[in-house]
């Protein structure tokens, strides 16, 4: 950003000396390098009532948001400015959704299927076992991967072929009822909601590190992973828990959160499901406020 | 000749239509209506779970929740004579609260339970005399479902008047009359139904059986 805002001025500036522009150069240079040092935190910015739509699972699709409205069988895309934009119904109790180009990926809890919505149709995603009460699926290039609720386990395609991996338990590579999961490059990020915390697997299924558990969390009922940050809900503690990804925990938002169900982060945004009361909440990555206290 | 033989045959399918229409009529209409009230729905993963393994039931139609209003309904076939006592059972076990149950019956017959929360309500001492009094518990718990559970085990002692168990302090705080404090009787019954209270430990079996989002942590000794 500060490289072209810099050739523009140049552009404009050609005729004028480099006497002028040399101190001007090193005066925004030396701005911009105290806005990286002010220290930032995630504040609330705005809530957006969604009418009637009871959000569990976020996805994001060409800067709209697909939110998938469990209580009424349905998914809905959302436009941040203009509202709904379309709607999927005749599903069955649609939870944690993907969104990769033009395609959605739906778990349903009620009917145990996993569908893929595309512009021209849907279709049944071709899996190596039945399922019972998929909560959560998340789509990285070729692979996939599906937290299967009643069964406590993790179905994850490589590529080339299923693995699958867990089981009812409280121990590493347990777990309780897992919600939601997410797939980075070469880590599985798994919500394992009442064991309340964070489980990190790689891509074999070997348990790396868990986190979380130590916050007191109250079921861990959706998980995003952002670039630098890991967000978790903490649904009857109506919080949303922020660690690195290495677990360390980095800040608790409370502001306007009532039964969470999952986030997501968009640049310099973070947009998170309050399911009970049908609202999106916006919170910015802004500078903290200095309080009189602080000062 | 050859159009009376039609007419007649007209008839006799136009008969047999009627017939069979009216048989499957009856049919379909041979099913009783459940509405269940239940407490204590909130997390969306439980209340989905409890709709999806009362459709695994042989026969059942129509199911669903509404966690706004907390309505669970669902079909059963009339010949199977599902009882309330049976519903409220299953729905128990599924780790909820029942607040009230109707069932319609396919002959229009209505049956109804409710009130239950008030059974072993005494408002007067033997004498005549009413006294009020407060007194407080702490019980684990964790969420919504939690609190239904601990509320109704603590309104079926007799004497307990009003119950009301805060999430957050985890305190029950009982408004009770008569001459004897039904303390130890409402912590024994709430261990009972899982939760351990500060006198009372709930048994482990007990406490396992609970649905996930009930997965309080226990009371230490």
């Amino acid at each position: 950003m500060n490289v072209f805002k810099t050739n523009r001025l140049m552009k404009n500036l050609k005729k004028s000396s480099l006497a002028i522009l040399l101190p001007g150069l090193l005066f925004f240079g030396l701005m911009g390098c105290q806005q990286e040092d002010v220290p930032h935190e995630w504040q609330l910015v705005r809530t957006i009532a969604l009418d009637s739509i009871n959000p569990i699972g976020l996805a994001e699709s060409n800067g709209k948001i697909w939110l998938s409205d469990g209580d009424h069988n349905r998914v809905v895309l959302y436009d941040l400015t203009s509202g709904p934009v379309r709607v999927v119904d005749g599903l069955d109790r649609p939870m944690h959704i993907a969104a990769v180009s033009e395609s959605l990926f739906v778990p349903q809890y009620g009917n145990d299927k996993v569908e893929e919505i595309g512009a021209t149709g849907r279709k049944e995603m071709i899996l190596p076992d039945s399922l019972d009460a998929p909560a959560g699926v998340d789509v990285l290039g070729n692979q996939q991967a599906i937290a299967d609720f009643y069964n406590n386990r993790i179905l994850f395609f490589d590529g080339n072929e299923w693995i699958v991996f867990g089981k009812e338990g409280k121990a590493a590579g347990e777990f309780y009822y897992p919600t939601d999961v997410q797939l980075t490059e070469t880590e599985i990020y798994v919500a394992d909601a009442y064991n309340h915390r964070i489980q990190v697997f790689d891509k074999a299924g070997k348990p790396l590190r868990m986190f979380g558990k130590e916050d007191k969390m109250n079921a861990t009922t959706g998980i995003f992973v952002g670039p630098e940050a890991v967000f978790a809900t903490d649904f009857e503690n109506d919080r949303v828990l922020v660690y690195s990804p290495g677990g360390e925990r980095l800040q608790i938002l409370e502001e306007g959160i009532e039964k969470p169900t999952d986030m997501i982060q968009l640049q310099d945004k973070l947009y998170i499901a309050n399911y009970r009361k049908a609202e999106l909440l916006e919170y910015g990555w802004l500078p903290v406020k200095t309080t009189p206290e602080k000062q | 000749m050859k159009n009376i033989q039609l007419k007649q045959w007209g008839k006799a399918i136009f008969l047999a239509l009627v017939i069979f229409g009216a048989q499957a009529a009856t049919a379909q209409k041979a099913m009783d209506q459940f509405k269940i009230q239940v407490d204590g729905l909130g997390c969306p993963f439980c209340a989905y779970g409890l709709e999806k393994k009362f459709k695994e039931f042989k026969g059942i139609k129509q199911v669903a929740i509404d966690i706004e209003t907390g309505n669970f309904t669902f079909e059963y076939p009339a010949e199977k004579a599902l009882t309330l006592e049976a519903v409220v059972k299953q729905v128990e076990k599924a780790g909820y609260t029942p607040v009230t149950t109707m069932i319609t019956r396919a002959d229009g017959q209505v049956e109804e339970s409710g009130g239950e929360l008030a059974s072993g309500n005494s408002g007067s001492m033997d004498n005549g005399e009413t006294v009020a009094s407060q007194a407080t518990l702490k019980v684990a718990g964790n969420c919504e479902m939690c609190q239904a559970r601990i509320e109704k085990a603590a309104k079926s002692i007799a004497g307990v008047t009003a119950a009301s168990w805060d999430k957050k302090t985890k305190i029950l705080t009982l408004d009770w009359t008569g001459k004897e404090n039904p303390l130890d009787q409402v912590s024994q019954q709430i261990a009972a139904v899982g939760h351990d209270t500060e006198k009372h430990k709930a048994a482990q079996e007990t406490y396992e059986g609970l649905p996930a989002c009930c997965y309080y942590e226990r009371i230490q000794d």
